[in-house]
């Protein structure tokens, strides 16, 4: 039953064991990268991945991307099929930096004779496209720049076929403190705590049973409501959050608190502004994502726990998802500066759904009961004191590694005793 | 200076952002709405159906959003739209707010840049008001529902979007809608044009579209055809809608600049032009669109350019103008890569017709701007169909080659080893 799952942690685990090791070792130039790069393969296609340390930026480059918020991907491709294949920039970050133009960050203000040489230099490094058969290619795509760990989507497209890889990396060199939960290092559940539910009316009852909120780290308060039920893992779910622009967070305090008030002041789009811990099954949230909008004060978070539940084999990670419309200043969070979040959760529940449906990887959707209704003129709080009011209703996202074309995501037939509505209903917690 | 910041430097500079935002966000002054009527957008809203689907959609003005929102959020680079669907079918949809704007506001986003740091009550009032104009999902079966979406500011007419999404269903929608206030210019208004039949070329099968699509010109000229202008690197067919649908899922805005009139193809300046603009409005990808006096099964076909000024996200404010950066092949394949997120993308092929212009012999454009390319055309072909990057057939035209590999493999083995 757990076959996939292990199989995809195993994976991980030699991804943190690899970027482990270079950041003990990080030795500037050379081809150190290279050595530490994480491989898999499918079929005919053979893919190997590193993500750059600001240093080795320096080193590969001559130029420091990581202060213009740049983060190169190596990655290195091998074609053993008979099918042509491209691969996809935009999966991997859909607002990635053509080398061409990242060149400019650094020739600014020269004549086009002085800035010759960089030019060249960025893009005789990008990745080229096509991979024919028998053939590899290596090269880099320009990324913004993540701090922690890195999601690397690979979308590789061949005539009417595709085949992608997901994989989670943990990038070298940024915080030596990064925490990375147990949850990608191997399975924390016992197998006789897990639960494999194939009947759709089982799965919802037992995610109906889920607590309402997070908590803070004692469990004493409730915290925000636990409104996101993600099916599927690396493979699946995950992608289909790193092609809308979704990517991992910090996650304690740091060097970036300053940054992100700097940032706030200044307007500038800040994209590693960390989030303060939630708890959930004794433990602080596995992964916590963010998608920066324009600046620091508009950005959605959302930060997941695997749960012991599976549904047909898949993880189920239960969470929550809320839109910031600010930063404001808070002596209830360690880190005095707060996002104050949009009061109608629904909505940002809402916009993600919106949103993974072009994401090409979600398959079904479907609503349940489990949070709690609180009504717009009796709204509850989270732990830093933002009202926040609900219809009371958990959104659940099932992921398939296929992509899936727009018309063709399903919905689970609980909507009969789950109906959503624009107007909070009387009875919603029925 | 280089000291590290205690935390009551932290909190002083907290305070002091808070302070500024707080100035900010104070600058649009609600008033109370008297008249929340949307007769007036009715009156005027572009009306769509598509089997039992109706669809309406009309943009806010100022006076509008005052009147409505109690506020004028336009001066604030929001742009509110009016949508209604009608759902005549026997399943709840939804409409995807991502589909008509990927970085749309939500309500309260909107509300709360109209707050002000004493106004608690008001402060209620505002986001009560707001939330409740807001288009809010489903629109179940068999009812009428009719609200606000919150997008970025869009040139007049606004190509509106909607995506209604059920179970296996998708039902979409392009139109055409009027931006009351939009600085009333005729040289920029979108020129929709028209051939005389006699003049147009049906093709009715792919290797003829390949042989005419091969025969149109390499590039613009200037507005008077006395020197070339921009490569036209980039066909797309397909309705006027997928096409559509397709740019703006993928945030492609209509934005016509001055110095997209100076390009002239078929002796008429462009028909359309979009822009992707980056966070906080850098310059980005342009692509410049004409009508071809061609049709593929019925298809319009446009011709285009596309490439990216110097600078791009980096370039300091007004420093650049509009000057074409020397890789058009890059802006090329980057914007095929984007299509095939964007749900519509059926097949993609390459044809000759640029003609090639290494990096050693570049061409000249305009303001003396030199470019070098592999010489060939792209051609998308979009349909309403929506389909996933899985099922984007590759026709066997042109192979696509990386030319500049050629010249450069025997030097660099890094990239082909």
């Amino acid at each position: 039953m757990n076959g996939i799952v292990n199989r995809r942690l195993a994976i991980v685990v030699v991804a943190l064991f690899l970027s482990g090791c270079a950041t003990a070792t990080s030795t500037v130039g050379g081809l150190s990268y290279r050595g530490r790069a994480v491989t898999r393969t499918d079929g005919g296609l053979r893919v190997s991945v590193a993500v750059l340390s600001a240093e080795e930026s320096v080193a590969v480059y001559g130029a420091p991307l990581a202060k213009k918020g740049i983060q190169p991907v190596w990655i290195e491709i091998s074609n053993d099929g008979t099918l042509s294949y491209f691969l996809m920039s935009p999966g991997l970050d859909p607002n990635f930096f053509p080398a061409s133009e990242a060149s400019e960050a650094f020739t600014k203000g020269e004549s086009s004779s002085g800035s010759d040489g960089l030019d060249t230099r960025f893009r005789d490094l990008a990745f080229r496209n096509p991979i024919l058969p028998g053939q590899t290619r290596s090269g880099f795509v320009l990324t913004h720049l993540n701090e922690g760990a890195k999601l690397v989507q690979l979308d590789l497209v061949a005539s009417a076929h595709a085949t992608t890889f997901s994989i989670l990396m943990v990038v070298p060199g940024f915080h030596a403190d990064y925490h990375v939960s147990e949850v990608f290092r191997r399975e924390i559940y016992p197998a006789n705590e897990i639960v494999d539910y194939n009947d759709d009316d089982a799965f919802r009852v037992a995610l109906e049973a889920l607590p309402c909120c997070a908590t803070n780290a004692d469990g004493s308060k409730n915290g925000d409501p636990l409104n996101l039920v993600v099916v599927g893992g690396l493979d699946d779910a995950f992608p289909a959050l790193v092609r809308r622009g979704w990517s991992p967070t910090e996650q304690k305090w740091s060097g970036a608190i300053m940054r992100m008030v700097t940032s706030a002041l200044s307007g500038d789009r800040y994209v590693n502004a960390p989030v303060s811990d939630l708890y959930l099954y004794g433990r602080a949230q596995d992964l916590a994502l963010q998608k920066a909008r324009d600046n620091i004060h508009q950005r959605n978070h959302l930060r997941l726990w695997l749960s012991p539940i599976r549904y047909r084999s898949k993880p189920v990670w239960v969470g929550q998802i809320s839109r910031d419309i600010g930063t404001r200043l808070t002596f209830h969070s360690p880190t005095f500066t707060t996002h104050k979040i949009d009061p109608d959760v629904d909505e940002a529940r809402r916009a993600l759904t919106e949103d993974m449906a072009y994401s090409q990887n979600l398959t079904r959707i479907g609503l349940v009961n489990g949070v709690g209704a609180a009504r717009q003129d009796a709204p509850n709080e989270n732990l830093t004191t933002d009202p926040y009011y609900t219809d009371g209703y958990r959104q659940v996202l099932v992921f398939d590694r296929r992509p899936t074309s727009l018309s063709e995501i399903e919905f689970f037939r609980w909507e009969v005793r789950a109906k959503p509505s624009g107007n909070l209903p009387a009875g919603a917690e029925q | 200076m280089s000291a590290p910041p205690t935390p009551c430097g932290a909190l002083r500079n907290a305070a002091g952002s808070v302070v500024l935002l707080l100035v900010f966000a104070g600058c649009a002054t609600w008033t109370a709405p008297t008249n929340i009527d949307d007769a007036p957008l009715r009156e005027r809203a572009v009306t769509a159906a598509r089997g039992d689907v109706q669809v309406s959609a009309a943009v806010l003005g100022s006076e509008d959003s005052k009147r409505m929102l109690g506020a004028d959020i336009i001066k604030a680079n929001v742009q509110p739209l009016w949508i209604e669907v009608q759902n005549r079918t026997s399943q709840p949809l939804w409409l995807l707010h991502s589909g008509t704007d990927p970085d749309y506001f939500s309500p309260l986003e909107v509300a709360w840049s109209m707050h002000t740091l004493l106004g608690g009550r008001t402060n209620a009032s505002i986001d009560d008001h707001l939330s409740k104009l807001g288009f809010r999902n489903p629109i179940p079966a068999g009812e009428t529902r009719a609200g606000m979406l919150f997008t970025n500011p869009d040139r007049d007419p606004k190509l509106v979007n909607i995506d209604l999404f059920g179970s296996r269903t998708l039902i979409p929608f392009s139109l055409f809608v009027r931006v009351p206030d939009d600085v009333p210019n005729p040289r920029f208004t979108l020129t929709l044009f028209n051939y005389p039949e006699t003049e147009i070329v049906d093709c009715h099968d792919l290797a003829s579209l390949r042989a005419a699509l091969e025969r149109l010109p390499c590039c613009a000229t200037d507005s008077h055809s006395r020197t070339g202008a921009d490569p036209l690197n980039v066909v797309v067919v397909g309705s006027l809608g997928d096409i559509g649908a397709a740019l703006v899922r993928r945030s492609y805005r209509r934005n016509l600049r001055d110095g997209d009139l100076e390009q002239s193809v078929f002796g008429r300046k462009p028909d359309v032009v979009l822009r992707k603009e980056a966070q906080g409005g850098a310059p980005a990808t342009s692509i410049r669109g004409w009508l071809a006096p061609i049709r593929f099964n019925g298809d319009l076909v446009y011709v285009a350019q596309v490439g990216r000024p110097v600078g791009g996200r980096f370039a300091q404010g007004g420093t650049t103008g509009d000057v074409l950066h020397e890789n058009v092949d890059e802006a090329r394949n980057f914007l095929i890569q984007d299509m095939m997120y964007s749900g519509g993308l059926d097949k993609l092929g390459f044809v000759n017709g640029v003609g090639p212009a290494p990096e050693a012999r570049p061409r000249t454009t305009l303001n003396d701007a030199l470019y070098h390319t592999d010489g060939l055309r792209a051609v998308m072909f979009f349909a309403t169909r929506p389909l996933s990057f899985t099922n984007v057939e590759i026709l066997d035209w042109v192979p696509y080659l990386d030319q500049r590999e050629s010249a450069s493999s025997a030097e660099n083995g890094d990239a082909d080893k």
